[in-house]
């Protein structure tokens, strides 16, 4: 084994391990996470030569680690087996006062969008990607995402508008 | 490279969503772990075509076998981040294109939710006969906590459908408090019974620890 191609894959993963973990904390659970993290890196150590140079590496293993998630939730859709969920109860009226609700507003009407403009609002906002970058992770044109993403939050505005 | 002039238009949706970020929160990773999965990614054998003509790697147990030891629950400061055990993982194919792989059978956990007790819940003093009418009661200890779910790997099952994981999802603020005697940690081990799907307060849940809720347990499950 090459030192040069170990040097390389270290250089790499110094970039990319712990943005890549942050999106995956993002968009899944703990385990899946760190299944898929593991899957990733070990994608970029096979492909090593195809993954781009510089900062170009990580929209790349975003791309990676998103089509590695997808590939794990379908399998774990068609397995889990929940026994039961219960439906939430109001907290009671002595509970301590609610704090700012945004964040969770935030996530509700992320959930109501389109799950292609869910995610490039993510990809905008939490991975904080320009457009080339986040045309490289959703294998889309930067122009495309530009529209997109312009219609994403204008859909987004509207629906925080309303709660 | 970007152009982000017209991209950073709208800072203040951008911070809104921000808000909303899992991540806000999200502790450090163990060094020493991520340090292992380096090594363990770079010693990987692949025996496939993968590298050059593109075919799909097939993923080997190498890397991950540090993640499914069972034993593994690393606690970083303040427990934000957990490495979970429980995978099944075995030949999961992964393709970097997104081509359709089809995992072969993994046994993937079965994961039952609880609905945490709610603190104006009324106590009656607890006895084992009446926890022994609860629908669910089992010892498990916490891999994770993320938000308000609270997961919890099943060590016995007293009672109720057996399952690889549990999570107990809140309806209050804070989460964590069972009762007001109990804070959840990962690691830690927990006695934890449910009626309806809804956790028990008032002293039918608790620390492992707790000599006198072991006895409780025992006297009520045996």
């Amino acid at each position: 084994m090459s030192d040069e191609r170990r040097d390389r894959f270290e250089t790499v993963a110094t970039l990319v391990t712990e943005p890549v973990r942050r999106f995956l904390a993002r968009r899944t659970d703990p385990d899946t996470a760190d299944d898929v993290l593991a899957e990733t890196l070990l994608v970029c150590w096979r492909r090593l030569d195809d993954v781009p140079e510089g900062d170009e590496a990580l929209p790349w293993t975003y791309a990676v680690a998103r089509n590695a998630l997808a590939n794990a939730e379908r399998g774990a859709r068609r397995q889990r087996r929940l026994a039961y969920r219960i439906t939430v109860v109001d907290p009671p009226a002595e509970a301590d006062p609610v704090p700012d609700d945004t964040g969770d507003r935030v996530t509700e009407a992320l959930a109501r969008l389109r799950p292609e403009e869910a995610e490039l609002l993510r990809l905008w906002a939490w991975e904080q990607l320009g457009p080339a970058e986040i045309a490289t992770v959703l294998d889309l044109t930067p122009n495309a995402v530009s529209i997109r993403l312009h219609r994403a939050r204008g859909k987004l505005r509207e629906m925080l508008e309303e709660t | 490279m970007t152009d982000r002039n017209e991209f950073d238009e709208d800072p203040q949706l951008r911070a809104i969503l921000g808000q909303a970020d899992p991540a806000r929160s999200l502790t450090p990773a163990d060094p020493q772990g991520l340090a292992r999965l380096l090594e363990d990614t770079m010693n990987d054998a692949a025996e496939t075509a993968g590298t050059t003509s593109g075919a799909t790697p097939v993923r080997q147990r190498g890397p991950l076998t540090w993640l499914a030891g069972a034993a593994a629950v690393a606690i970083v400061a303040g427990g934000g981040f957990a490495i979970a055990s429980s995978m099944g993982g075995d030949d999961r194919t992964v393709d970097q294109a997104g081509d359709p792989t089809t995992p072969s059978a993994t046994t993937e956990p079965t994961v039952v939710t609880l609905q945490a007790p709610s603190l104006a819940a009324k106590c009656a003093m607890p006895t084992p006969e009446l926890l022994s009418q609860f629908d669910t009661a089992f010892a498990g200890t916490v891999t994770a906590i993320d938000g308000d779910v609270v997961t919890l790997t099943p060590t016995e099952m007293f009672m109720g459908p057996s399952a690889d994981e549990i999570e107990i999802v809140g309806a209050t603020p804070d989460l964590r408090m069972l009762g007001g005697q109990v804070t959840f940690e990962v690691g830690q081990t927990y006695y934890v019974s449910a009626t309806g799907g809804q956790v028990s307060a008032c002293g039918f849940s608790g620390s492992a620890t707790d000599s006198q809720l072991e006895q409780l347990y025992d006297l009520a499950f045996r």
